[in-house]
């Protein structure tokens, strides 16, 4: 027999930190229940973070993204995603994240000069072509979706 | 006690909530190395970011900053798997490692959330030494440890959603359902007298190593689940015998002295731990990644929060255990940079990254660096 004593095992919890604990146990597991069901009442469809659906369906569609930029001048250039932010978040712009796409859209109204900007998800899904367009200035926060076909 | 109370606190083999934890934390440092390291290089770049949580407003973390993070949480997770783990120093794994994944979209992988999970569990794990899990006798320890119930119920509560997504498109979801089942009857199997139970035991890892098999998976997911199943449902006798080989060491040769002046036993242990606290965190400039220095000396800091009072008040050996098993995870972190093509990944995908925005200057050192560390 080793000469090394064996500890004792944690003590039982008392009672009152049995009902302390058993709250937490509650709310702990009622969360997340309630999380994943969150994507049923969610905007975003592309939206399933938390909900272990990700694992289930992985249908992204087929699209290419393309911004364009309007200036105060009265011109309009083209702007490449790819060069601007990393092919990471492009490939959320596609999968149309609205979260990225705001984020995009406000970041390109940080230029100067910048009026409005527009990124287009040309997709190949029953969805066609997405529209997304924000003008700058007053109405930053206002970005619009325009579903070309259905 | 209500049958609720008692699925909940009821007796467990400690030798689960032992092994488990050690070997999530284990898995969890080297998937961080390994696999998160190469994609820091997407953090930061075009200065655009949008985090999971609205809380992180605008913040755009760089990938120095997303790498002292990575070296921050892998190390101290390893470090406590290594000895025996701390509360504390579990929150700070938990939240560190949850920052991770959270200040970026770009990590939007199902298995970091998971993990997270876990990781808040853990905090409540029992904080069982190998001698408390392992006894000398042939009967395993049995105690009550509810955080390791909740847990498998936590993971039964995953595969029951796989199950029912997978459901509501028509796809088969008998397979994670079984699963999700068979975790929950894990749970109960070392307090059922029921042999039925443990006979079943073994039939019911069945599904859950089908499932994993066969599931494509990008990331160490199916390789941890499957782990984590191997000792949910293994026997208990057996994963007495397991645990008792492995802990070997632990349980004979950490022992504390029982000769000599107490007092001056406390100055040494207080002077050596110190020194190796200042010490064990320089090991993160041999390691040359950006922010990797800082996440390490954050690691000695949180070690030396951990042990407190004990630092300097104790005659016993323990916080030289622990600043070794700081030691220890450090030079871990070193290894596996210098044995795998993670720091190479990560200074190619930079260079690249630079290239595609025209800055070539930044691209031309990080090409350097990239080249410095083929393999």
């Amino acid at each position: 027999m080793s000469s090394v004593p064996t500890e004792p095992p944690p003590p039982p919890p008392s009672p009152t930190l049995r009902r302390r604990t058993s709250l937490f146990i509650g709310l702990f597991v009622a969360l997340q229940f309630i999380v994943p069901l969150t994507y049923l009442v969610r905007d975003d469809p592309a939206d399933d973070r938390f909900t272990w659906r990700g694992a289930t369906h992985q249908t992204n569609p087929a699209c290419e993204t393309s911004a364009t930029m309007a200036t105060v001048d009265g011109s309009e250039r083209a702007l490449a995603p790819e060069r601007l932010i990393h092919p990471k978040w492009v490939a959320h712009l596609e999968r149309d994240r609205d979260a990225v796409v705001s984020a995009f859209l406000r970041k390109q109204c940080e230029t100067e000069g910048a009026l409005e900007v527009t990124l287009t998800n040309a997709c190949g899904d029953a969805e066609g072509v997405r529209e997304y367009r924000l003008r700058c200035g007053a109405d930053r926060a206002s970005v619009s979706a325009r579903r070309a076909s259905r | 006690m209500t049958p609720l109370a008692r699925y909940w606190f009821g007796d467990v083999a400690l030798a689960r909530p032992y092994l488990v934890l050690r070997f999530v934390l284990a898995t969890l440092a080297f998937d961080l190395w390994l696999n998160m390291v190469p994609h820091a290089a997407t953090y930061g770049a075009g200065g655009f970011n949008v985090a999971h949580f609205p809380l992180f407003g605008d913040f755009v973390p760089r990938a120095s900053f997303y790498l002292g993070v990575l070296a921050f949480t892998g190390v101290l997770a390893l470090s406590q798997a290594l000895y025996r783990p701390h509360r504390i120093a579990l929150a700070l794994v938990a939240v560190g490692y949850t920052l991770g994944w959270s200040c970026s979209l770009l990590d939007s992988l199902p298995y970091h959330y998971l993990l997270s999970l876990y990781l808040v569990c853990f905090v409540f794990f029992p904080m069982l030494s190998a001698r408390a899990a392992f006894s000398r006798s042939d009967e395993p320890p049995t105690g009550s440890a509810w955080a390791y119930v909740l847990f498998c119920v936590t993971t039964s509560i995953v595969y029951f959603y796989i199950a029912a997504w997978s459901a509501s498109v028509g796809q088969s979801y008998a397979l994670p359902m079984m699963c999700s089942g068979a975790y929950l009857v894990a749970s109960l199997q070392d307090r059922s007298t029921t042999r039925a139970v443990h006979v079943a035991m073994p039939l019911l890892l069945g599904p859950v190593v089908w499932f994993h098999a066969t599931w494509p998976s990008e990331s160490w997911f199916s390789f941890t689940m499957l782990g984590i199943a191997g000792l949910v449902f293994a026997p208990t006798q057996v994963l007495h015998v397991m645990g008792r080989t492995v802990t070997y060491p632990a349980r004979n040769w950490l022992q504390d002295p029982t000769h000599g002046g107490a007092d001056e036993r406390a100055a040494k242990v207080f002077y050596v731990s110190l020194i190796g606290l200042v010490l064990a965190p320089m090991v993160g400039i041999f390691v040359d990644l950006p922010g990797v220095k800082t996440g390490c000396a954050l690691t000695a800091l949180a070690t030396l929060m951990v042990m407190g009072r004990q630092l300097y008040l104790t005659p016993r050996y323990r916080p030289l255990w622990r600043v070794g098993s700081l030691f220890g995870a450090s030079l871990a972190l070193l290894l596996t940079m210098q044995t795998s093509t993670a720091r190479f990944d990560f200074y190619q995908s930079a260079a690249i990254d630079a290239e595609r925005r025209g800055d070539d200057e930044a691209a031309a050192v990080l090409r350097d660096k990239a080249e410095r560390y083929q393999r």
